[in-house]
């Protein structure tokens, strides 16, 4: 058994688990954080996007044990018990997402993309989003929503969370 | 070089089953202060169709959209439903739940009409009110009548009702009859640029104009629209399932089932034509399929406007595209330019 | 059947480092990180609007998508839950020999083997009941489902899958639809036709419409087949009650009719099932029929346990229904102005291993294929045939992107060949109010030709060069 500590959405947390386990199936089936989901396990679809020491990457091609020590952003940890994080308020008021499958791989990526790029072009976003798969939408409302709450963080950077 | 392009498709499709009996049930129950809650035996797939049902109750009850209360898919909890295909959930589960409300909305009058001192007929329900047509001033809160009824008059709101579209058999040697009760159209038009040495197509522009009846909610009608063109697009260019000569497939797969991501999907602009079908709830009719029904066909028909190749057969990769071009250079006749010499040279 | 007894004498030998493990990935440990999002209700303005029509209202479910707080199925669990996986046949025709599920049914976590001969009615589908739950005597195609398992862990399912050993004896096959339509051609389903549905439509006089036409074009075209491909794929779970009735949480995006069919396959009451749907993650169509369910709600009983199942991302290629390719040959006759005169098509569909929803695609896209257009004379035939490839079914459309492609392409062949534009073309042509569809039903709300302005306008058509 492999046991990994890991600070998932700002708690520690800790876990013993059989060494192949994913970091996917770690949030999934230990914490029962299930916005991540699984896709097609092999890292091609992006829905088991998180966020790990501010990289986004693909859950179910890391393992439990290569998260140890790790900061971990889910889904989960974007909204505070005040507010949704102004991606979360923009995706809802753009209706950007359909079925909801592709979205907290979506967000996630896009919030990684507007940590490092405040001021997104749209063939930025369009690259920061490639490697999550949408079959219902387009994208196309995504991206308006992105830019839209992109302009919402510009303008609060005392909210802004880490 | 890159050689641009743009293509035009238009196209008709119908709304509910061929023929067959496609039935939708809906209950609706209005609560004690005016909110009211919808039953429908459909299923969310994505498309915002609780969203569109629960839209449709409110217009019918006079109400908002967000005191409507949408439960669905449990089939112990909602009435039958002929579920979220062929395009038919607006229009027959729509019917059906507006046919509810209805019901449930006959029950409100009957009790607010002699409150009112007036016929039942002679009331309307509009903005959380029951009021007397064209003395709007004379009214009383949706949810007092609606409290009024179920603690005092022992009449609770609610309805129950059911939909089918009317169809006509066809006939089986010349296949005439009535097959579908409403149909939708639309255009799409597709600006591509072709390289003609790669044969990469690049879908830069779309213009969509469908029609959809009454659009219930427009953000959601553009949203499938820009989800039904991505499906038009990897279906243009992209996608296929390769079989190898046993039988089994050869890319079952993400990494080898190519199919549009971010990166390939066009600007797209989007129109809703006006339109009124008076059979559909409040004049929808529907959008979930035919939105990916012309976009190949505009795609396509760009790479031969821009490329002067007809490409028969989907997808459209860049392989097959080169080829086509490779081969109409290999016929033209080969011209020997008159004027070749510059002077000085 | 199992008894309860041999649930206990399995769980026995199970060892106790596969049990540690177990316990570890309970799905519903005891202190579970608390999610935090706001309570309060932000009610966007435009949903308490009234009227409610045309108004651009939010989702109702697009905040507990956005906090990654809605349920799919596969966000569900059970106490106890096991994880069901099933063996896909691999080869496209064959007839089973033999299945010996023993080695399987012996391994430790192991907790039951399901075959298609064990499920009481082993058929169904939405027209033409051909599709067996789980293979029993013959395979159709390779993505053919002929065993299933129960386990502790997925991991141990899917090792038991290997551990079932089929014996197949290989039969003829055939692939390409227009081989499939021949007489001498390997019958899929004998001893009947590959032609499993035909249609046909006649209006008006067809010879009399080509030798009144100026011009005739000919054209084929040939669509591919593609998959729905949604993001989530097929999940279920089935959980019993001691009143020996049926809860199952599934992707179905038609719970009436996945009800009846599993009250059909399980020779069940009706009212003694219930089919939860929650939310599904996308269907376009894959998600119309039952998968998995019959198969799920037996291992579920003979194990006493729930079960779930989720498909691979593999599994949704090969085992879930696809959009059919179709051959489409178009003829079309006009006067110098590029009026249509007549016109006959004929259309092949490669209907794969079982009929699904192809009776429907079929009439949809014989209906369709002449196009919205105006004609006073045309031939329409359509026939579906066996293929011994993944089933084709519902997708978005059934038919109509396909005919669309045909129809579309073949006008503007036209339109190049008599120089008139594109957009001119389809305005002489096009359907009005009134206009008798190919039919004969007289058509309302008609707006094609306002869908052709209104695009050419926005999309400055006139304007761009040509």
């Amino acid at each position: 058994m492999a046991n990994v500590t890991l600070n998932v959405n700002g708690k520690l947390r800790t876990a013993s688990v059989p060494p192949e386990t994913t970091l996917l199936k770690l949030l999934r089936d230990h914490y029962n954080l299930t916005g991540a989901k699984l896709g097609c396990d092999v890292g091609d679809c992006g829905a088991c996007t998180v966020i790990v020491d501010g990289m986004p990457v693909n859950a179910c091609l890391m393992l439990a044990s290569q998260a140890d020590g790790r900061e971990v952003l889910t889904i989960e940890g974007l909204a505070t018990s005040d507010q949704l994080h102004p991606l979360q308020k923009a995706f809802e008021d753009h209706a950007s997402l359909q079925c909801g499958f592709c979205g907290p791989g979506i967000i996630l990526s896009a919030k990684a993309l507007l940590d490092e790029t405040p001021n997104p072009t749209v063939p930025e976003i369009r690259d920061a989003l490639s490697g999550n798969l949408c079959r219902c939408t387009g994208y196309t409302k995504m991206i308006e929503a992105i830019q839209a709450a992109a302009r919402v963080l510009r303008e609060e950077p005392a909210e802004r969370d880490a | 070089m890159k050689r641009r392009g743009r293509g035009i498709a238009c196209m008709w499709y119908p709304i509910g089953f061929t023929v067959a009996a496609n039935p939708s049930a809906a209950v609706v129950k209005i609560n004690e202060d005016g909110t009211a809650t919808v039953l429908t035996g459909t299923v969310e797939t994505g498309q915002g169709s609780l969203t569109v049902l629960g839209q449709i109750a409110a217009e019918e009850l006079g109400i908002a959209t967000d005191d409507v209360h949408v439960v669905s898919a449990d089939t112990d909890a909602t009435p039958m439903d002929t579920g979220a295909i062929a395009s038919r959930t607006t229009y027959v589960t729509g019917n059906a739940v507006r046919l509810a409300a209805g019901k449930a909305k006959a029950i409100l009058f009957e009790v607010a009409a002699p409150m009112l001192g007036v016929k039942p007929d002679q009331l309307e329900a509009r903005d959380r009110k029951i009021q007397v047509k064209d003395y709007p001033q004379r009214n009383l809160a949706l949810g007092e009548v609606a409290n009024h009824a179920q603690v005092v008059m022992g009449q609770p709101p609610i309805g129950a009702a059911s939909f089918n579209p009317a169809t006509v058999a066809l006939d089986p040697e010349t296949g005439q009859g009535k097959p579908f009760s409403t149909y939708v159209y639309a255009t799409q038009i597709a600006e591509v640029d072709v390289d003609d040495e790669t044969g990469e197509v690049e879908v830069l522009r779309i213009v969509a104009a469908h029609d959809c009846g009454t659009a219930i909610n427009p953000m959601l009608v553009e949203g499938q629209i820009e989800g039904g063109i991505s499906m038009g697009v990897g279906f243009a260019l992209q996608e296929e399932i390769l079989f190898d000569d046993a039988g089994r497939q050869i890319n079952p797969s993400f990494t080898n089932y190519i199919m549009p991501t971010s990166l390939d999907m066009p600007a797209i602009e989007v129109d809703i034509v006006k339109s009124f079908d008076p059979t559909g709830p409040f004049g929808a009719k529907g959008v979930g399929e035919p939105t990916a029904v012309p976009t190949a066909a505009a795609i396509l028909n760009a790479i031969h406007n821009a490329v002067g190749v007809r490409i028969t057969s989907l997808p459209a990769t860049a392989e097959k595209v080169l080829a086509a071009i490779k081969a109409k250079r290999a016929q033209e006749p080969k011209r020997i330019a008159a004027r070749a010499r510059q002077p000085g040279s | 059947m199992a008894r309860k007894t041999d649930i206990g004498e399995r769980e026995q030998r199970v060892t106790q480092k596969t049990l540690h493990s177990v316990d570890e990935t309970l799905r519903l440990p005891a202190v579970t990180p608390p999610v935090t999002y706001p309570i309060e209700t932000l009610v966007p303005q435009v949903r308490q609007q009234t009227p409610a029509v045309g108004q651009r209202a939010t989702r109702s479910d697009g905040r507990m998508h956005g906090l990654g707080q809605t349920r799919y199925i596969d966000d569900l669990a059970f106490p106890g839950m096991l994880y069901a996986k099933i063996k896909r046949a691999g080869i496209a025709s064959a007839r089973i020999k033999r299945i010996d599920t023993r080695e399987a049914e012996a391994m430790p976590g192991v907790m039951a083997v399901l075959t298609g001969r064990e499920i009481p009615v082993n058929s169904f589908g939405p027209s033409l009941k051909d599709q067996p739950v789980l293979a029993d005597d013959r395979v159709f195609h390779a993505g053919d489902g002929v065993a299933a398992v129960a386990a502790v862990t997925e991991q141990i399912a899917l090792e038991a899958l290997d551990k079932i050993k089929v014996e197949y004896e290989p039969l003829p096959a055939v692939f390409d639809p227009l081989e499939a339509l021949k007489d001498d051609a390997h019958k899929v389903h004998a001893p009947n036709s590959n032609v499993y549905a035909t249609k046909i439509i006649k209006k008006g006089d067809i010879d009399k419409g080509f030798a009144a036409s100026d011009r005739i074009f000919e054209g084929r075209f040939r669509t591919q087949m593609v998959e729905h491909v949604p993001l989530e794929p097929h999940a279920t779970i089935a959980v019993w009650d001691p009143n020996g009735r049926v809860t199952i949480y599934s992707t179905l995006g038609r719970i009436t009719l996945g009800r009846a069919d599993v009250a059909r396959t399980l020779k069940m009451p009706i009212n003694r099932i219930r089919i939860i749907a929650t939310i599904v993650g996308g269907n376009f169509g894959g998600k119309n029929e039952i998968t998995q369910e019959p198969v799920l709600a037996l291992l579920s009983k003979k194990t006493g346990r729930p079960v779930k199942g989720t498909f691979t991302r593999t599994e949704e290629f090969i085992a879930t229904t696809t959009r059919h390719p179709i051959i489409m040959d178009y003829k079309t006759g006009v006067s110098k102005a590029g009026k249509i005169l007549a016109r006959k098509v004929r259309l092949v569909l490669d209907g794969g291993a079982y009929c699904s929803w192809s009776e429907t695609t079929l009439g949809k896209a014989c209906i369709l294929a002449a196009g919205p257009y105006n004609i006073d004379n045309l031939l329409a035939e359509a026939f579906v045939v066996y293929t011994n490839k993944t089933m084709t079914g519902a997708m978005r459309g059934f038919g109509a992107p396909q005919v669309c492609f045909a129809y579309e392409s073949h006008m503007d062949d036209i339109a190049c060949a008599l120089n008139i534009d594109p957009l001119d073309i389809r305005l002489l042509n096009a359907f009005e109010e009134g206009s008798s569809s190919p039919t004969g039903q007289v058509l309302q709300s008609v707006v094609v030709k306002d869908s052709l302005l209104q695009a050419a306008q926005r999309f400055g058509w006139k304007e761009a060069r040509s």
